[in-house]
């Protein structure tokens, strides 16, 4: 007969009671579990009760006659079907009712070997995710789900916080420094799980934003205290460059082996060539910099880069509070960081504070908070690309061997003065690094109010209105006296960001059967979207060492940018569940934008896909095969374009002759501009083996993004350099395997291994090429019937037979075709993480991989042309293979001959003589003896020679932890502590490109596979202390 | 509702409808930076024809260039200029002031003729009508000539003293009559630089301009040139300096003023800091042969040139007075050769604030400058070289046609021993509008430096 009966759900292993745990029974009756993991709920014997909890196992539990108390212990889940996820729009669900792909990773894979940039920490745990980190441990970092599915818009996924969309742009990306992408805000320590939702068909109620799918992101909140409710994290962790250039010790500065020091602006003898064709450091006596035009041994400095990077320290301290009551639970955070960078005078400090509330105001209605307010505080970036004022791996690529990178920190310091090894392009690296600086300071709030009304047990209402808004200040100065800039200069540069997200929605659940459950949803959602920018410039100071814009010797530069949008949707979805093993779902949604023209505003997307727990269907369980499901899904997401695509523009320039200016914005925009669509088919299957010790999940997936809503290059003879218009199509197609295994599990020991594996193949079609990204003369293009990120360039010209070209005077020929070189996307990424846990100690560590793709490295290309380079060295003398040569009469103007014998009276013999491997025009081989420097200088603008693969296999994380016992913790008054000793990029085990870290680029946006003087990735390791009390 | 998304998406940093008078402003300065600017003249022909040479980066004076080199100067005429100027033109007429549209016609005439002088065969007919044709075809160099002067003549029928007057003319101020002066001194021009291939429609133009009742350039007053302002709107020369070191005034120019006694020479250069001679730079050096010279014992070009409220000069009487003495030379005039030769250097010294009749006729009476009517070309083209100093295209244009000066090759120079005859199509032609690039080189040869052009006959 009926009755109640009470129990509590604690998690396994570690016993913490857990709330809000939902507990169901087949006969429709439901609980949820309080602010102490207790619950009490009406069941017949007989009945079975289940309980789902996101990030769990669902467990289920058969209702016997002497069932009570019940104590139920849920187990954390990894990747079992009866795993509960957070889907679109928050809607926690089974796993199994899914028909498609979503992988969850929790709280501790990303806080406890912290990335300063959260999306760091996803690299190589999420199959088909890809993640490139830019330049340097306080850059940017780009993440991409499936592959590239727009030509040259936005590729990365939406990130949702707590149901309120949040912005990851990167803002002012391509000039001095590499800001951060704005994601980088969110404090690891605050987040309670990220579910990847991979593609369209998982992430179509979204819309637009979701083509490239979901990152959403659930943070923590209140839990019924244990002792005091406070959690002390301390991450504190040390920087050392991963990968520096390596340098020849040979020669040093100068031109045609000479060189000698007064004021490094060609007062003397080459010293305002900033290369390295210079004499040999064979410790001969020559002036140099400070040694105030005394002659003094020219010897190298080996470590002159090496010495100039400092060791980088992060220290991340948070703190928390929470607890849980019936009617209320509540957390707040606070969190400090400190961060100074691996160059002189760098820094970026963050504090965040953030609350978590939710209130029962009645029974039936509940209202949830949640808040953060983040501040970005940056006194200086690292400088970053080429500029000579500011860049730091700029003037290490020109940086003279025998430079004593002490004499210019003692000179920099002593006198305060830009006075350099090479005053003609560079001020001192110290100055550069302490007077040429950018403050960065973001102000940012993030929150949501929501309030949800039960009508019934099957119906309930929800409202929800979100908000992000941030201001994001830059000041950049210049001092006076930089090389390059006599006057200085000085910037600012603002950005305002504001997204408003409001919705409404009805939620129906039931339970209409014993066969059949639904679960429908229908809602509204007004989004408004607001983006200022402000710039001003003072482009030359009036007086030194005033930074303010009035401080101005000319007009100042200014613009101001404003735009809006604002889209309305209405969206529903039904999911039809049998039997608990078969489910369909259904989705639909409709925008109505403002940046379309109004006769195509409105555009519908629907998706559809199913799902079957075959195993179930067959009841084929047994001990070797635990579970089976398939999917299949199909989706269409729609997208508008951005603000003020429509009308045809003119911008304003600074006023000429006392008449205003206007001008073509260059770009063609397109009155008649449609909705993109993009359609993508998913298939799947998941299977478990051995009591789930073996978890498999495969997925195969399609995507095809048609009449693309972009602005293309076009040939400028046309009249425009770009034109806004419905065209192009991507296909994507791929293959993603998560395989999960528990070799080892006794009650003391346990192994896991979770591997991931993905491959994605694009192609482009229906479209001129477009450039997404440039070097010098190296592109990297989406072209028809070419692999999306093709990369093309200056390619040797060669015959018939594939021999270089050589000219008469010796050197190489280029083809006038630009060639296709490679292409960016790797052939496959994939990833492994070891975990293994005995008693108190767990151990875990991830490598993972990018095989194939290809880049191109301006570093080995400028690094050839100066001769800075350790590859620099075959044939610069006659020790390195260099052969005997001479001009006839000493008249270079003469082909060098080689010398056979003696040398002819009165002719100097040079001994860096190179023979460039190849043909002439005749097809004969090339016989024409260069010097070296001309020999690496006429290959270092052939693109060719600098493509690389980008393949790579790194040592990405190490986590070694200790929990100390409870049982003493307690007397010390403590709930729980754990150590961990921490490791990040610890070491590259496998790379193809010689001289830089393969993974790398300029920026977040889509011309990846390019690199040019980029600033080194960071390896880090650290401690993290978790304390509870 | 829909009204207010309509709203929410009208631009606030824009105009969406422009004013021709503004357009005209921003054309005149945008065509001069392109013209008097880094990628078609300090960094290239100035360098190929050395008037100036570089000390430091010596790659482009070295003849170091590739299918990005030219891109700007290329993508700014096509996608700024002459969309500009097209919209000037339907603003013009739609408004009722044909004068904006004859303005624009000579600025269109102008920049095409850069363009074609640099390039050869050139996207002319097709050019800026992207919903028409997306991917212009290039029309022959003797095609685009053609269309040149059409426009040019369409210029001086449109165009009405007195009538409309018009705004924004950064050139002539509104001074109708100066621009036909100009168009009909644009036409002289082109007709000098077809004459190898077309003499006798080269007679007929140089008939017609000298018939032309608006008249032609006629004094320094009347020059065709864009002045600039301090800074931010200064002289692209000013603003390089204010900056770089990285060029100096060519040997070439400096030895050859002072074989001369050239009083220009003081105007042309400036002392270095270490000595009290002007002394240039040789052309196409190592970068450690060229640094060797030392940045403070080589001159930079002269304060004329490197102020910041420097002109960019176009076309001058100067320029005028040599293309009559040609014109004479070839016979396609009655006129005075000598005498329009003499005019010219002398109309060059005053254009540069040397008046002196005593100075212009010494230098005059010089064996070394006299005009030699057995070699006119030698004659014309060496002292037109000197009178064109800044001007890098046009002097590029007629060091090509008239094969004077002789000039050595950059001493390090990587074409074997030659010097550029022709800018290279930027890359992006090659993707963006890969068939008519490809027709375009079947029809004129190989997209390199070393091939010439069709004016370019001997």
């Amino acid at each position: 007969q009926e009755r109640t009966i009470s129990g509590s759900v604690r998690e396994r292993g570690v016993g913490d009671p857990l709330i809000g745990v939902n507990i169901s029974s087949n006969k429709g009756a439901k609980a949820i579990t309080n602010e102490s993991g207790a619950f009490r709920i009406r069941v017949n014997t007989g009945d079975t009760l289940s309980f789902t909890y996101l990030g769990y196992q669902l467990q289920r539990v058969a209702v016997t006659t002497e069932t009570t108390p019940l104590t139920v212990y849920l187990s954390a889940s990894s990747n079992s079907l009866n795993e509960v996820v957070v889907t679109a729009l928050g809607v926690s669900k089974a796993r199994k009712s899914l028909g498609y792909a979503v992988q969850e990773i929790k709280s501790g894979a990303v806080s406890t070997a912290k990335s300063t940039n959260l999306v760091n920490a996803l690299s190589g745990k999420v199959a088909g995710v890809r993640v490139t980190n830019s330049q340097g441990n306080m850059g940017s970092s780009r993440i991409v789900i499936r592959g590239e599915t727009s030509i040259s818009n936005n590729n990365q996924p939406l990130f949702i916080v707590d149901n309120v969309p949040v912005d990851n742009s990167q803002l002012g990306a391509g000039g001095s420094r590499d800001y951060a992408n704005a994601i980088s805000d969110l404090n690891s320590e605050d987040i309670e799980s990220i579910s990847v939702l991979k593609g369209p068909t998982a992430a179509a109620l979204y819309g637009s934003r979701a083509a490239h799918g979901v990152v959403l992101i659930k943070t923590k909140s209140g839990r019924k205290k244990e002792g005091l409710g406070i959690t002390l994290n301390s991450n504190n962790v040390f920087d050392k460059p991963l990968v520096l250039p390596e340098y020849q010790d040979v020669f040093g500065q100068g031109a045609n082996g000479q060189f000698s020091y007064v004021d490094g602006n060609g007062g003397g003898l080459n010293d305002n060539v900033d290369e390295s064709w210079g004499p040999k450091m064979d410790g001969r006596l020559i002036p140099q910099f400070g040694s105030n035009g005394v002659p003094v041994p020219f010897v190298p400095h080996p470590d002159n880069v090496k010495d100039y990077f400092e060791t980088g320290f992060l220290t991340d301290n948070g703190i928390s509070i929470a607890d849980a009551a019936d009617k209320y639970n509540y957390r707040v955070s606070f969190n400090n960081s400190h961060q100074t960078g691996i160059t002189p005078n760098t820094k970026l400090n963050k504090r965040n504070v953030s609350f978590n509330t939710s209130f029962k105001l009645d029974p039936r209605l509940t209202l949830t908070t949640t808040g953060n307010y983040f501040i970005t505080d940056a006194p200086n970036l690292p400088g970053v690309g080429g500029r000579r004022a500011t860049s730091t791996m700029l003037q290490f690529a020109w940086f003279g061997r025998q430079v004593d990178i002490d004499k210019l920190k003692e000179s920099y310091f002593s006198t305060g003065s830009p006075n350099n090894w090479n005053n003609a392009y560079y001020p001192n690296l110290y100055f550069g690094a302490y007077e040429n600086t950018v403050q960065q300071r973001r102000d940012r709030i993030t929150g949501n109010v929501g309030l949800k009304y039960d009508i019934n047990s099957s119906l309930s209402v929800n409202f929800r209105s979100g908000v992000d808004n941030y201001n994001d200040r830059r000041k950049l100065r210049i001092a006076y006296g930089t090389s390059g800039t006599p006057f200085g200069s000085y910037q600012e540069t603002g950005y305002k960001v504001n997204e408003n997200n409001t919705e409404l929605n009805l939620n129906y659940d039931r339970k209409i059967n014993s066969d059949f459950t639904v679960n429908a949803l229908a809602g509204a959602n007004l989004r408004n979207n607001t983006y200022e920018e402000n710039d001003q410039r003072a482009p030359r100071l009036a007086v030194a060492n005033v930074y303010t814009l009035a401080n101005s010797r000319d007009p100042l530069v200014s613009a101001s940018v404003l735009t809006r949008r604002r889209v309305y949707s209405v969206y529903g979805s039904a999911q039809l569940g049998f039997r608990d093993y078969a489910f369909i779902n259904v989705t639909g949604r409709n925008d109505w934008s403002s940046t379309l023209p109004a006769e195509h505003r409105s555009y519908f997307y629907p998706s559809v896909n199913g799902t079957l727990v075959w195993s179930d269907l067959l009841k084929i369980q047994s001990n070797i095969f635990s579970y089976g499901k398939i999917r299949a899904g199909w989706a269409k997401v729609g997208a508008d374009a951005d603000p003020y695509k429509l009308l045809d523009n003119y911008n304003f320039g600074s006023p000429f002759n006392g008449y205003p200016v206007l001008t073509t914005s260059g770009t063609k925009n397109n009155p008649l501009l449609q909705p993109e669509m993009t359609t993508s088919t998913e298939l799947g299957l998941e299977a478990g083996f051995f009591s789930g010790r073996v978890r498999l999940d495969l997925s195969v997936y399609n995507t095809r993004s048609k009449n693309q809503i972009l602005e293309i290059n076009v040939t400028p003879t046309a009249g425009y350099n770009k034109r806004v218009t419905n065209i192009g199509e991507i296909k994507n197609k791929g293959l993603e395997v998560q395989l999960g295994l528990t070799p080892i599990k006794t009650k003391a020991f346990q192994w896991d291994a979770d591997i991931n594996f993905a491959a994605n193949r694009s192609r482009t079609y229906d479209i001129e090429p477009q450039i997404l990204g440039t070097d010098g003369t190296a592109q990297v293009i989406a072209a028809s019937g070419r692999p999306y990120g093709t990369i093309v360039g200056i390619g040797y010209l060669r015959d018939s037979n594939g021999n270089i070209v050589v000219g008469e005077d010796g050197l190489p020929q280029s083809d006038p075709t630009l060639k296709e070189l490679g292409h960016f996307p790797p052939n496959w990424i994939g990833g492994i993480n070891n975990s293994f846990s005995y008693k108190k100690v767990s151990l875990s560590f991830l490598i993972d991989a990018s095989i194939g793709g290809s880049l191109y490295s301006g570093t080995n290309s400028t690094g050839d042309y100066t001769g800075v380079l350790r590859q620099t060295l075959p044939g610069r003398d006659k020790e390195h293979g260099g052969l005997e040569y001479y001009y006839p009469g000493n008249d270079k103007r003469n082909p060098a001959m080689p010398l056979n014998g003696p040398a002819p009276a009165g002719v100097t013999v040079y001994d860096d003589g190179i023979i460039f491997a190849g043909v002439g025009e005749n097809g004969s081989p090339n016989t024409q003896i260069i010097a070296a420097s001309q020999y690496y200088k006429s290959r270092s603008s052939i693109d060719e020679q600098y493509v690389y693969s980008a393949s790579y296999v790194k040592f990405r994380e190490l986590k070694l932890g200790y929990a100390f016992n409870p049982s003493f913790l307690k007397k010390i008054g403590l709930q729980n502590a754990v150590v961990s000793l921490v490791g990040r990029n610890l070491f590259i085990i496998h790379k193809e490109v010689p001289n830089i870290d393969p993974e790398t680029a300029f920026n977040t946006g889509n011309g990846q596979g390019l690199e040019d003087l980029t600033y080194p990735s960071t390896r880090s390791f650290g401690l993290n202390l978790n304390l509870k009390f | 509702c829909q009204k207010e998304l309509s709203d929410i998406n009208k631009n606030p940093n824009a105009a969406e409808s422009p004013q021709p008078d503004y357009l005209l402003t921003s054309v005149i300065k945008s065509a001069a930076d392109n013209y008097w600017g880094s990628t078609a003249n300090y960094s290239a022909s100035q360098l190929f024809i050395q008037q100036w040479a570089r000390i430091q980066y010596t790659d482009v004076d070295r003849y170091v260039f590739s299918n990005a080199s030219f891109s700007s100067f290329w993508a700014t005429v096509y996608a700024n200029n002459i969309t500009d100027l097209n919209t000037i033109i339907d603003l013009g007429e739609a408004q009722g002031n044909p004068n904006y549209a004859g303005v624009a016609h000579i600025l269109r005439a102008w920049d095409f003729q850069l363009l074609t002088d640099a390039f050869g065969d050139v996207p002319y007919s097709q050019a800026g009508n992207i919903d028409q044709y997306p991917n212009p075809v290039y029309d022959k160099q003797q095609d685009v000539y053609h269309g040149i002067l059409e426009e040019l003549d369409l210029a001086l029928t449109t165009l009405t003293e007195g009538s409309a007057p018009i705004s924004g003319d950064a050139i002539y101020k509104g001074s109708i009559g100066n621009w036909k002066k100009f168009a009909n001194s644009l036409k002289l021009r082109i007709a000098l630089r077809i004459s190898d291939r077309e003499p006798e429609l080269s007679k007929q133009i140089v008939a017609q301009v000298l018939a032309s009742p608006a008249g032609l350039i006629s004094n320094n007053a009347e020059n065709a040139k864009v002045t600039y302002e301090a800074s931010p709107n200064w002289n692209p020369v000013a603003a390089i300096f204010s900056t770089r070191q990285d060029s100096r005034i060519s040997k070439t120019v400096v030895d050859r003023l002072y074989d001369l006694n050239d009083p220009r020479l003081p105007v042309y250069a400036e002392l270095p800091k270490d000595t009290t001679k002007y002394v240039g730079v040789p052309n196409g050096l190592t970068t450690g042969d060229a640094a060797n010279l030392g940045l403070s014992k080589t001159s930079r070009p002269g304060g004329y040139f490197t102020a910041a409220e420097a002109p960019a000069v176009i076309l001058t009487y100067a320029e005028v007075l040599f293309l009559r003495a040609e014109a004479a030379a070839r016979g396609l005039s009655n006129e005075d050769a000598g005498d329009f030769y003499n005019k010219a250097i002398a109309a060059s010294f005053n254009q540069y604030g040397i008046a002196s009749q005593t100075v212009i006729n010494d230098y005059l009476a010089q064996s070394s400058v006299k005009y030699n009517p057995a070699n006119y070309k030698r004659s014309i083209g060496d002292q037109k070289w000197i009178a064109l100093f800044g001007q890098g295209l046009e002097a590029f244009a007629e060091w090509r046609r008239l094969d004077y000066p002789q000039l050595q090759p950059a001493a390090a120079g990587v074409l074997n021993g030659k010097i550029p005859v022709r800018f290279i199509y930027p890359g992006t032609e090659q993707t963006l509008n890969s068939k008519s690039y490809q027709d375009a080189v079947n029809v004129q040869g190989t997209d390199n430096l070393l091939t010439h052009l069709w004016f370019d006959r001997y």
